[in-house]
């Protein structure tokens, strides 16, 4: 099994509007690729169904070969994900909310502070570990979701716009915490930012109306198109 | 790990949550309030006479009147099951807090369980010190704990699993917490009360009625309720005959459980099929 991610003939209507149309990509293991697509896209219904948290209407999703709606639980177990903006329980701390999630990942508990403690540490939320969540900021939600989802250290994330509600250095701090992480995982993300993207991923998957525009690395994408932003604008033109 | 360790998980944190918000405590106080406010109305007002209760009545039965007073305002914790339960499965969506806890691998059925079983143990709470509370006013005033206690205490935590299903299903169909709340209040408190009344007026016996269940839990203390409340509102009769049709405590038990378990599954069953668009 080489494939970390398939996605065969993926189609999702929202009543009556085709969010997916025949999204077929393959991600190898160990492969760090982007969803890049503007607004509306569908890079976030791919990485929802992806997720088990939305079923497509037709085609199937394999995470690690194991089919994502025939056995979710499985699926689910081989990744980490930060799906939109994601929101927290306001009246745990961040000790707890990785307790919790760390509990139904199966992680014991000897095992279970030692990676919340790592891992708060590679979001730099130290000081913050045992602080009500009710008082984050929204970038300091962002990282306690960083940290959740890399806190099982699982083979795959899927991390939709990691970046989002960050300012530059948390940004950047998120940036260098993937390229880390994608020498020994594969990281599938969603983004429209291409400067993200470029340093980032080697490979990028262009989405637009739901539809596969193009699936390649970035540098054959910049030699085809001159640029990497030419590429990106040609392949979306349609888009609004 | 097994679906079953993972429940405990799940039930342990959702308990957690309940007992961080403000609402428990809220509705822990407004029922230790009301019991101990009735109790002491009870005493110092002496309402058994002022309400026109029968010397008879008050003289055999004394303890078994007065536990009816003071557990009825114990079953105000029921109400707070709603506030508990209205928001459990909806504010997932809503708050986007599912898109935390939903990409783990737990099963969904998993993860509403776990939730009920929260939001019963935590109104249980309540109810179980609102009784123990009204079972010690007893031991005080009349040396006696009537064992009617037990089966209204039965009945009140039956009540609260049926009421709690309810605002699971109002909780995983619509898409706030508030509305799912407000709609379950409505239901039970108008809904059901206007086609328990209509069925009354009209002859037929509502037993199948869920809000029949207030009756139940006082007839389980073996005093006809004509006889307590018969002198209500100046000594006036009720009307249609309605409170003469004693509800039967294990009957009202069964039916509760029935509405319980259909209402869950329903909840469970909406739940799963529920995305997370």
């Amino acid at each position: 099994m080489n494939y970390s991610i398939v996605t065969e003939n993926l189609c999702k209507y929202y009543n009556g509007f085709l969010a997916l149309d025949n999204l077929s990509l393959k991600v190898k293991k160990n492969e760090d690729v982007a969803l890049l697509g503007p607004n509306g896209a569908g890079k976030t219904t791919t990485l929802k169904i992806l997720c088990g948290l939305i079923r497509p209407s037709s085609g199937a999703a394999y995470i690690n070969g194991i089919n994502v709606v025939e056995e979710r639980e499985r699926a689910l177990s081989e990744i980490g994900a930060i799906i939109e903006t994601p929101e927290f329980y306001s009246f745990f701390t961040p000790a707890e909310i990785l307790s919790y999630v760390g509990k139904l990942r199966g992680m014991h508990e000897r095992e279970l502070k030692r990676r919340a403690k790592e891992v708060i540490n590679v979001v730099r939320l130290d000081d913050w570990i045992n602080i009500k969540i009710e008082k984050f900021s929204r970038g300091m939600k962002q990282r306690l979701a960083l940290a959740q989802a890399l806190l099982h250290d699982p083979p795959i994330l899927i991390l939709d716009e990691p970046s989002l509600g960050l300012d530059p250095r948390g940004m950047m701090e998120i940036r260098e915490v993937l390229k880390e992480e994608r020498k020994k995982k594969t990281v599938f993300f969603a983004s429209h930012l291409l400067t993200e993207v470029a340093q980032i991923c080697k490979k990028v998957a262009i989405i637009d109306h739901g539809k596969l525009r193009a699936y390649d690395d970035i540098s054959r994408l910049r030699k085809k198109y001159r640029s990497f932003e030419r590429a990106y604008l040609k392949l979306t033109e349609g888009a609004i | 790990m097994s679906e079953f360790e993972k429940l405990k998980i799940v039930t342990r944190y959702e308990l957690l949550k309940q007992i961080r918000r403000k609402r428990f405590y809220g509705v822990l106080t407004i029922t230790v309030l009301a019991v101990v406010l009735t109790i002491g109305l009870y005493q110092g007002l002496d309402l058994p006479r002022r309400i026109g209760i029968s010397e008879n009545v008050i003289n055999q039965q004394g303890a078994e009147v007065f536990a009816i007073f003071v557990t009825s305002m114990g079953a105000l914790a029921i109400l707070g099951a709603v506030f508990f339960a209205g928001d459990a499965i909806a504010s997932e969506f809503e708050h986007k807090t599912g898109y935390i806890l939903f990409p783990n691998p737990v099963k969904r059925n998993t993860i509403v369980i776990g939730k009920y079983l929260a939001c019963f143990i935590a109104t249980a709470t309540i109810l179980i010190i609102a009784y123990l509370i009204s079972a010690g006013a007893l031991l005080v005033f009349y040396r006696q704990v009537p064992i009617g206690i037990l089966g209204s205490l039965a009945i009140a935590l039956v009540l609260a699993c049926f009421v709690i299903s309810m605002a699971f299903v109002f909780s995983s169909v619509l898409k706030g917490g508030m509305g799912a709340t407000i709609a379950t209040l409505l239901t039970y408190m108008v809904l059901f009360s206007v086609i328990s009344s209509s069925l009354a007026y009209a002859g037929y016996n509502p037993w199948f009625m869920p809000d029949r269940a207030g009756d139940a839990m006082t007839a389980t203390y073996g005093v006809a309720l004509g006889q307590v409340f018969g002198g209500m509102g100046g000594g006036g009769h009720t009307p249609g005959g309605m409170l003469q049709a004693s509800q039967n405590p294990t009957l009202s038990f069964f039916v509760l459980l029935v509405y319980a378990v259909v209402f869950f599954g329903i909840s469970i069953w909406m739940t799963k099929r529920r995305e997370m668009i």
